[in-house]
């Protein structure tokens, strides 16, 4: 760190409820109820220090109206700016869903613990996404792909309600043709223009082949989908301590004090939101 | 630790010389039953007191305290100073100094709470010895000694006080406000008869064999339907809890609007809508979960990190609790399975 970062997480230290003002640089609409926000921390030094790893939230702030947690969707290779996707669910992103582009939010950040990236490479991995759970996985995604080297094979199972609620279609449109990535899409409803899969995410799993000494897993999705995304992994003989999934909780305050996000013994926010089953498995009432 | 003696007689000049530099806040009577409150006349402390109505957690932790002032316009934060002023509570007994231990470790670790620690500093505090009541079950989670985290504590002898100074500012507030004497042999002596007697005057016993185990393992047992049949999710245990820590956040806007003001609040994990997140899911749905998570997390949850429980057997909750659910009669349907 530099003197000029270290005394930015100084000023950020010192009130970790303290949001930081933001500037939305661009917004892309994903689908009738996800928007894609790009934003800048305003304050130099304060962008500096923000450092995150995939997996990763942030609390996103608008004064008068309140806090939401909200995982990043871009790659920390990506400096200087980062992505959001947000679906419009309650208060806050309702009115982040309203917020034109130049408009300034806070954030507070980056909090919790990702995807254990380094521990990654060298290895195949499987990424399994449910709805808007692809959108923490597509920072691993593009992050993988900045490193494409250092990984094995990598796959990727995309299930979405409908055609229409497909995220970041573009981006998979655009890898559909490259062959260091497995993509397959599946929608539960398709329509006649649909060309891919159709049904349950759980079901490509035959489509797959899974080498279990040296595949790492990573799941998000509604929560109801964990138990059987894993229960296809290990069948194929993963371990459990590979498969990681990431957990949507009430991550209120993020810095493990205000409670909300409590699952078993843990707080999400501090000890996940990315837990490996092995830890998940102990989380009572968790999966 | 430093030891003085001071004559009982002489404990107002204490209080009435802090009165000169900071607040004074010691329980007083209400009705029946005692609260702490701010004092100026030590003539109206009650340090014969047996619990108070709220733990001492209020004057670090207040159940409503704004944390900034903002602006909308642009999302900048106006004010996010911590306002404390010198203060001390007096007469606090070991159960209520060992919880505020056990919320110091909340409050502080990586991301540090500057309006709990700031308050804390800027508060001395001086415990007294107690006598356990009907309630009061300290005993079986060892909160009925405590030895750091206070600045003076006074073990009433009868006549005299035997003055423990853990710091500093402890050792000089009592050198500067009020006539002491060193300790001799028989202060000693007196002392752990004093100590001893309390050990053993205590009523309640609870069976703690492996509670974090039992917890897992009879996660599934009906006992939590029953007592999720009785709760009436009402969250006074939270309230007067002095080691419920968890709170919400809101944003109050000023009439015009433009401005407003970020508020922490007390909240509860019993309380419905506690674990439920934005598209509807809620992760405790059931008045049963709920009640389990509770005592899941004060027995468990608390104790993965801090290899401490976080209860000190106050014994508040039991009172406060309008169906009768007490840490006694859960610890105890977990060991038999029969809820009482």
């Amino acid at each position: 760190m530099t003197a000029i970062q270290e005394s930015a997480q100084r000023d950020i230290e010192a009130n970790p409820y303290r949001p930081w003002p933001a500037r939305i640089t661009s917004i892309t609409d994903l689908t009738d109820k996800e928007k894609l926000f790009e934003l800048r921390l305003i304050d130099e030094d304060v962008r500096e220090a923000f450092q995150f790893e995939s997996g990763q939230f942030v609390e996103l702030s608008i004064f008068g109206v309140g806090e939401a947690p909200v995982s990043i969707s871009s790659a920390p290779s990506k400096q200087g700016f980062i992505e959001l996707c947000i679906r419009e669910a309650g208060d806050v992103t309702g009115a982040m869903h309203r917020k034109k582009c130049g408009d300034v939010v806070g954030l507070r950040g980056p909090y919790g613990r990702g995807f254990p990236f380094t521990e990654m490479k060298g290895h195949d991995v499987l990424l399994v996404a449910g709805g808007l759970g692809i959108a923490p996985l597509k920072s691993l995604i593009n992050h993988i792909h900045d490193d494409r080297h250092e990984f094995g094979k990598v796959t990727i199972l995309y299930g979405a309600k409908s055609p229409a609620e497909v995220l970041f279609r573009y981006q998979f449109d655009m890898w559909q043709h490259r062959d260091d990535f497995d993509l397959i899409l599946t929608v539960d409803q398709p329509d006649e223009t649909w060309t891919g899969e159709t049904g349950l995410v759980t079901r490509l799993f035959d489509k797959i082949d899974v080498d279990p000494a040296n595949t790492y897993g990573a799941i998000c999705g509604p929560p109801v989908m964990y138990k059987y995304v894993i229960e296809e992994m290990r069948k194929k003989d993963m371990d459990v301590d590979r498969i990681y999934v990431s957990f949507e909780r009430r991550m209120k305050c993020g810095v493990g004090k205000c409670g909300h996000c409590g699952v078993g013994h843990q707080y999400t926010c501090v000890d996940g939101p990315v837990f490996n089953y092995w830890e998940a498995m102990n989380l009572q009432g968790a999966i | 630790m430093f030891f003085r003696v001071i004559d009982k007689a002489r404990l107002p000049d204490l209080v009435k010389g802090l009165a000169t530099e900071y607040e004074v806040i010691a329980p007083i009577a209400k009705g029946e039953q005692f609260v702490y409150a701010a004092v100026t006349d030590p003539a109206d402390m009650r340090l014969d007191y047996d619990t108070t109505l709220l733990p001492p957690k209020r004057f670090f932790f207040p159940s409503e305290e704004t944390l900034m002032r903002f602006r909308v316009a642009d999302n900048e934060v106006l004010d996010d100073e911590v306002y404390a002023a010198p203060r001390v509570l007096f007469g606090l007994h070991p159960c209520d100094i060992n919880a505020l231990l056990l919320m110091d470790n909340v409050f502080s670790g990586k991301y540090e709470d500057p309006y709990y620690l700031r308050r804390r500093e800027q508060t001395l505090l001086i415990g007294i010895s107690c006598t356990p009541s009907e309630t009061c079950f300290c005993n079986v989670w060892d909160t009925n000694e405590v030895h750091w985290g206070f600045d003076v504590f006074l073990t009433d002898l009868g006549d005299r006080y035997f003055a423990s100074c853990r710091t500093v500012k402890g050792a000089e507030i009592l050198d500067r406000f009020v006539e002491n004497r060193q300790v001799t042999d028989q202060d000693t002596t007196d002392f752990q008869s004093v100590v001893h007697g309390f050990k053993n005057s205590f009523k309640r016993v609870a069976d703690t064999t492996q509670l974090p185990v039992l917890l897992d393992a009879k996660f599934d047992s009906p006992i939590w339907d029953e007592f999720g049949d009785r709760c009436l999710s009402c969250g006074a245990c939270s309230m007067v809890c002095p080691t419920c820590y968890c709170f919400d956040v809101e944003d109050r806007l000023e009439p015009d609007q433009k401005s407003g003001v970020r508020v922490r609040t007390w909240d509860s994990c019993q309380f419905k809508e506690f674990a439920a997140v934005a598209h509807g899911q809620n992760f405790r749905e059931s008045r049963a979960s709920r009640v389990k998570y509770r005592y899941y997390h004060k027995q468990w949850g608390y104790l993965s990190k801090f290899e401490r429980v976080l209860c000190v057997g106050c014994g508040r909750c039991a009172r406060a609790c309008p169906a009768g659910i007490t840490p006694e009669n859960v610890i105890a349907a977990l060991q038999t399975g029969e809820v009482r």
